[in-house]
């Protein structure tokens, strides 16, 4: 069941732009603390939503063990080209090993980065129903034939998954078993996804010849029965998006923000 | 007399990997009447189903002769989304056949109508009368994925009935479902058919079918080998046997009563006219 | 042996994960060599049911003994030898490119060798009347023969009970005909116990000396067919309706004719008698 907060009520439009223009100034500021600004903006307002959950879960999964183990290797010696900065020194059986700046910053703002579009892509998804993002792609002019099939895959997935389970039971029927050798288990493997492959096909060919039956490809243009229209909410959603540009704008240039902010890199690094 | 609403004039169709699925089928159907096709498997029922809408030949290609007429539309010169309002097909999957596009059941019963363009002010008033034909008011905001078998074979009959067709084609509509989305479905044409409506139905439900059809015909290996009133056809119990399909069993039992007993009851295609017939002979009606 | 039990449903109840009880308190008891119709409407648990019989399913509360073994603590590959499952549609098993290894892919699981492989695919095949098939491709095959073809897929095996899951749907007459003689030939050649999940009544008529009917979880009526389908009340509110011949005895015999008749066959003997033909 959908929550109704004034975050679903956003045209699909507005959420698809927010997640577009976090994305696009998190590339353009290498900056880990903007990032963390925008995640922590976009998972208060999944929390509202009451999204919060998957979006943490998926960004605990991902970034993570991604930030864990890509931080030390980077920011030793010889793990990043452009390590010059040291900002520590680990006293280690009698060694000393530096810690630079350069892999540290990139092993900890590239995954951020990631996370900044991750987060707000799922907040646009999860947000927005089916009916709603079918108004918001009509009016954004994608062609129907595109919009039916991002909508009936989504809609086929718990179909197929239901269709696994079941072809997992018939083959278990037959001695299908788990504690098996890794060949064993390729071959089992082919023996769940032959079934479903073809039953997925069996579904979209019926599907298929149903809808040309009820005029799918009638060359007119097709009624909807919900338009996406920007109201008051979207507009003061833009605002508040324009505004806070502006903000973030005058702080970097005034003040800047991390340390990684005023380094200059060597060409050919892409940061 | 005004024109039949299906003329099928020796029509000969072979798939593009199947030859002769359908060899010199030649009938037609009237308006208000309830046609129903029998056969075995492979005797090409379905096809001729597609054959009256157009996906034979425009979906599937293949070589095709005869004509088929409906509603005045030859199916050769109309694309299927034309015939489309002509003609409404339903198919055995309740699932399978659902648009994938539609959250509720309003909306799925609406899909056919938002792919012709109508205007949005018609749709709702078309929609509903489609609900209320098969009897699923109350349900229209319910998801088409929670419904029961039969409710969704139902639903899938309002989203044709939402185009006014002007005959409905269905499919061995209750071959997936059980005893009582059968009887929630035999119940919705039953209906239909008592309203006027000029009904095609294709099933291996004999029994069922001999209650509310008024012609019949039998098709195997792509030809036609029965074609006339069902009390016609339904007797004829050996040609169906023949074929691979059982009369009905009152009408078999009667059949071979007959036979081996040198009696001469008047034949029965209905449990009720069974049961009138033999409380007669036995003395006890 | 006959008269023992092969299979005891000891008052299980079942949840599914979405909340569902399934079961609610079933029990019965199935002796070998008998071949049993579960009846009733989707949803109200044969399938279930049936699912508890192969260890598919493991019973929430209560247990379920496939000869003498609890499903919930034998290895699945243990219950998996004794009991067939053929699943309603062939298109969920078959993934092979040959008939002949769609057939060998059971065995092969049960680790037999190679020479018992090719026998009990060959006798399996014969059973089921798609000798000279071997080579064919499974999609080559009509409806009526990939249904033979499951059957035989899971009768090399050579489990001792056999459950057939909806094997008549979307068959024909004829196909109707060849799968009620095949589970009577397994059940009295072969001495199989075979258990039929259906909504086809003129088939369960054909096939079936004992019907179960479910209904809500629970078992409302668990006895011969032929007094299961004189149950004109509990039918009715289980939204059941008897094959025609059974209907037509039902109303004879209310209106005071001793007809008892389940088949066309059974049928013409018992009016032959009534109305004193020889």
């Amino acid at each position: 069941m959908e929550a109704d907060t004034v975050i679903q009520r956003l045209d699909g439009r507005a959420k698809f732009i927010y997640f577009l223009w976090t994305s696009f100034l998190a590339y353009i500021f290498y900056d880990y603390i903007l990032n963390i600004i925008f995640i922590a903006v976009t998972l208060a307002l999944a929390a509202y939503a009451k999204v919060f959950k998957p979006i943490a879960l998926t960004l605990a999964i991902i970034i993570l063990p991604w930030i864990a183990i890509a931080t030390p290797i980077l920011s030793l010696p010889l793990g990043f080209p452009g390590n010059e900065t040291v900002i520590y020194m680990i006293k280690l059986a009698g060694y000393e090993i530096p810690i630079y700046l350069e892999g540290l910053g990139y092993g900890i703002t590239w995954p951020l980065r990631i996370a900044v579009t991750i987060s707000s892509a799922m907040l646009f998804y999860l947000t927005t129903n089916q009916a709603r993002l079918v108004a918001a792609m009509v009016k954004s002019r994608v062609p129907f034939r595109a919009i039916y099939m991002v909508i009936a895959t989504l809609q086929l997935i718990p179909l197929l998954v239901d269709e696994a389970n079941t072809i997992y039971q018939a083959q278990v029927s037959r001695g299908l078993r788990t504690d098996v050798g890794v060949v064993k288990k390729i071959y089992y493997y082919i023996a769940l996804v032959i079934p479903l492959t073809l039953s997925a096909l069996n579904k979209v060919q019926i599907r298929a010849i149903a809808l040309e039956s009820r005029g799918f490809s009638a060359p007119v243009k097709k009624t909807f029965l919900y338009e996406a229209e920007f109201r008051a909410r979207d507009y003061v959603f833009f605002l508040i998006m324009a505004l806070a540009t502006a903000f973030l704008a005058y702080v970097y240039v005034n003040f800047g923000y991390s340390p990684l902010a005023h380094i200059k890199y060597p060409k050919g690094i892409w940061g | 007399m005004a024109e039949p609403v299906v003329i099928v004039d020796h029509l000969t169709y072979s798939y593009p990997a199947t030859p002769n699925v359908l060899v010199d089928v030649t009938f037609q159907v009237q308006k208000g009447e309830v046609l129903g096709i029998i056969g075995p498997n492979g005797a090409g029922k379905s096809t001729l189903c597609k054959a009256l809408n157009g996906l034979v030949p425009h979906f599937y290609g293949g070589r095709i002769g005869g004509r088929v007429i409906v509603a005045g539309m030859d199916t050769m010169e109309h694309s299927v989304a034309e015939l489309s309002t002509k003609v409404g097909l339903v198919f055995q999957d309740p699932e399978d056949q659902l648009s994938g596009l539609a959250l509720t059941v309003y909306e799925e019963v609406a899909f056919g109508l938002m792919m012709l363009g109508v205007p949005k002010e018609e749709i709702d008033h078309r929609v509903r009368e489609a609900i209320k034909k098969v009897g699923l008011e109350g349900l229209e905001q319910r998801s088409p994925f929670e419904l029961s078998g039969g409710q969704q074979q139902r639903l899938a009959i309002a989203t044709v009935l939402a185009l006014k067709p002007e005959v409905l084609v269905l499919d061995e509509p209750t071959a997936q479902l059980d005893p009582i989305g059968k009887f929630e479905v035999f119940s919705v044409i039953t209906k239909l058919a008592e309203e006027g409506s000029t009904i095609v139905v294709v099933e291996h439900e004999i029994e069922e079918l001999a209650t509310f059809t008024d012609n019949i015909l039998l098709l195997d290996q792509g030809r036609v080998k029965a074609y006339g009133s069902a009390r016609e056809v339904l007797t004829m119990v050996e040609k169906l046997k023949s074929v691979g399909v059982d009369p009905p069993s009152v009408t078999e039992l009667t059949h071979i009563l007959n036979k081996e007993l040198g009696l001469n009851l008047e034949e029965p295609i209905t449990l009720e006219e069974a049961f009138k017939i033999y409380s007669e002979v036995l003395g006890v009606a | 042996m006959a008269g023992e039990v092969v299979i005891k449903v000891e008052d299980v109840w079942f949840q599914y994960p979405t909340g569902v009880w399934a079961l609610r308190g079933v029990s019965m008891e199935v002796t070998r060599g008998e071949l049993i119709a579960i009846i009733g409407q989707n949803g109200g648990g044969k399938t279930t049911l049936a699912k508890h019989l192969n260890g598919l399913l493991k019973p929430t509360k209560g247990r379920v003994l496939i000869e003498g073994l609890d499903t919930r603590t034998a290895p699945q590959y243990e219950i998996t030898k004794r009991v067939g499952y053929v699943f309603q549609n062939p298109s969920h098993q078959i993934f092979e490119s040959t008939v002949w290894d769609e057939v060998a892919f059971g065995p092969r699981n049960l680790g037999l060798s190679q020479e018992e492989v090719e026998k009990r695919v060959k006798w399996a095949l014969s059973l089921v009347g798609l000798e000279g098939y071997e080579k064919s491709h499974p999609y080559d095959l009509d409806y009526g023969k990939m249904k033979l073809l499951t059957v035989a897929a899971v009768l090399s095996m050579k489990p001792e009970i056999l459950v057939l899951d909806e094997p008549t749907t979307g068959q024909d007459h004829r196909g109707r005909h060849i799968l009620a003689a095949l589970c009577k030939k397994l059940n009295e050649e072969q001495g199989m116990t075979v258990i039929v999940i259906t909504h086809d009544m003129r088939f369960v008529a054909e096939v079936a000396e004992r019907t179960i009917l479910m209904a809500d979880g629970k078992i409302l009526l668990d006895g011969l067919t032929r007094q299961v389908m004189t149950a004109m009340g509990i039918l009715r509110k289980a939204a059941i309706k008897p094959p025609q011949i059974a209907a037509l005895s039902n109303m004879l015999n209310n209106a005071g004719v001793k007809i008892n008749a389940l088949t066309v066959r059974e049928a013409v003997e018992q009016f032959r008698r009534v109305l004193k033909k020889p």
